[in-house]
Formats: structure tokens, C-alpha cells, sequence
């Protein structure tokens, strides 16, 4: 099956959960293992949050912009800001860097997304934005289907 | 969403329910975080039997509450998180404090730590 979309929002942290669900709508069918959804929703929210309050401090006015697409059992993604940027995405992507460590953010949100995601990458700029693109490749629902 | 309960012994086991992401782990952190400085408690239990979902703002809020708790020596549990869930506390260091069992059980290792001391 072949499909896509866009979702835009403004940054509000309700609106983490409103692109957890979309999302999840958008690749149901694709049959998931319950594995293979809870991933790829982590991934989801990990980005969605990363956007919202590190890349626009949660103003509420400025959106954040997810695309996704669907290829056959193939899921590829990006999650968009046009907020602060990151000042060295490298450094950014270690585990356990944050630079909010007061709002108790314990810098494993990058670790977690590599982890879940296949190519992951990440474009930034200070004072641009910043662009999260990720695949996720669903195993094939005859497969699933066998194994019931 | 979360219940909060405190044995006599001062173990707080927060239940966690639904989706825990930055929104609700806001939510919830000042009301756990004032129970542990309520009174004598050594050690938080988490309950995520039927917690549905959860992402790095989970870990922020435990890692969170063992601060909270080490003026105490406090210990935490982790209990059964799903199979993703525990993936993510493996990836930041927790593995060691998660357990697959039910409350009480998760109580009496505490308490038979302290036992010991
Ligand atoms: N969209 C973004 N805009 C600006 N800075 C970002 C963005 N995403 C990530 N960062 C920067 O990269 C750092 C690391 O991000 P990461 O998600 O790994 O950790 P965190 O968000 O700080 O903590 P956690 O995700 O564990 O709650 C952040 O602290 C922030 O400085
Ligand atoms: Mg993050």
C-alpha cells in the first residue's frame, strides 16, 4: 500500500499525544507487530517533543510539521521545526546530553530514536530549524499472518 | 491516571496508567515528588503493569525521583515494563532495577534489603 500525509501544530505539549495517535492511525495498516508500533510511536514522540520544547521552547504559536509516507512495508518520516536549531548535532546525538537538564530531560531522546528507526538523520541550523528524518521498514503481514 | 499508594514501611508504588510522555510526566512529578518528602520513605516502586506507552520522559521523571530519594538511600523498582519500554531502560542504565513480578513481591525485596542492613 502506498500512501501519505502532513500534520502541523502548533507547539503545545498536548499536542505530543494528538501525533502519537496520527501517526499510529496512518501506519495501522500496515498490520504491526505491537512491538513494532510501540517503536515506532516512541520514535514519534521522542521527535515531536524534541521539536516542541527544545526547538520552539513550547511558545504555542510557532508549528511543528510531520510528513509521512508510506512504500509498500516501508515507513519514512521527517519531523520539522523552523525553531532554535542545534548548535553541534553530533554532540547533541550522544547519549545523555541535553542541554535542559532542569525540566529533567535525561538526553537519551536520539539514543532511543536510532535506536527504534532505520537512518535516522538529522539537519540542523542555528536559528533555522531543524529536520528529523527517519525509515522504518514493517515486516510483511503474510509473515505475521503465518506465525498467528 | 496514576494512583499513589504508601505502605506503612514508607515504600511509595505509583501505578502508572495510559500514556506517559512529557505532558503527562509534567503532570504528575511534584505530586510524587511531594509524597517522597511527605515523610520517612525508602523507596519508590513503579508499577507499569498497565502503563500503554512511554518514551526518554519516563526516564527523566524515575531518574528524577532517585534523586529525590538519595538524601534517604532510598531504592527504586521498576516493574514490568513491556518489551520496548525495558529496551529504553536498558539504553539509559536502568535494566538493573527492573523487575517482572507483582507489588508485593517487589516490596518484600525492599524491605528485605533494609533488613539486612
Ligand atoms: N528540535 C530540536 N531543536 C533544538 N534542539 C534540539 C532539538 N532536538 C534536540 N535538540 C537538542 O539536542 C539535545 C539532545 O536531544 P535528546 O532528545 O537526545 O535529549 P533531551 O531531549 O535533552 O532529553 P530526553 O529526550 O531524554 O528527554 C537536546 O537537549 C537539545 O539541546
Ligand atoms: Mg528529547
Amino acid at each position: 500500500m502506498n500512501n501519505e500525509m502532513t500534520l502541523s501544530f502548533v507547539a503545545i505539549e498536548e499536542n505530543e499525544a494528538l501525533a502519537r495517535m496520527t501517526m499510529t492511525c496512518f501506519i495501522t495498516p500496515l498490520d504491526p507487530t505491537i512491538e513494532e508500533l510501540s517503536e515506532f510511536k516512541t520514535i514519534v514522540s521522542e521527535a515531536v517533543t524534541n521539536a516542541i520544547i527544545h526547538g520552539y521552547d513550547c511558545d504555542g504559536i510557532r508549528k511543528v510539521t510531520i510528513h509521512g509516507k508510506i512504500e509498500d512495508s516501508k515507513v519514512t518520516m521527517t519531523v520539522s521545526d523552523e525553531g532554535n536549531g542545534i548548535f553541534d548535532v553530533d554532540q547533541a546525538m550522544e547519549p545523555m546530553f541535553t542541554t535542559k537538564p532542569l525540566l529533567e530531560r535525561s538526553g537519551m531522546g536520539f539514543t532511543i530514536m536510532e535506536s527504534f528507526a532505520d537512518n535516522l538523520s538529522v539537519e540542523s541550523a542555528i536559528g533555522q530549524g531543524t529536520v528529523v528524518r527517519f525509515e522504518k521498514t514493517f515486516s510483511p503481514v503474510t509473515e505475521k499472518s503465518r506465525m498467528r | 491516571m496514576t494512583d499513589i499508594a504508601i505502605t506503612k514501611n514508607g515504600i511509595i508504588v505509583v501505578a502508572l496508567r495510559g500514556e506517559l510522555g512529557n505532558h503527562e510526566a509534567n503532570r504528575i512529578r511534584t505530586q510524587i515528588s511531594s509524597e517522597i518528602f511527605s515523610g520517612k520513605v525508602h523507596g519508590v516502586i513503579w508499577d507499569l503493569t498497565h502503563l500503554g506507552f512511554m518514551d526518554s520522559s519516563g526516564i527523566g521523571l524515575i531518574l528524577g525521583r532517585m534523586r529525590d530519594l538519595a538524601p534517604q538511600n532510598g531504592e527504586t523498582l521498576i516493574l514490568n515494563p513491556s518489551a520496548t519500554m525495558e529496551k529504553i531502560f536498558q539504553f539509559s542504565g536502568l535494566g538493573t532495577v527492573v523487575r517482572h513480578c507483582n507489588v508485593e513481591k517487589a516490596i518484600g525485596e525492599i524491605g528485605g534489603v533494609l533488613h539486612e542492613q
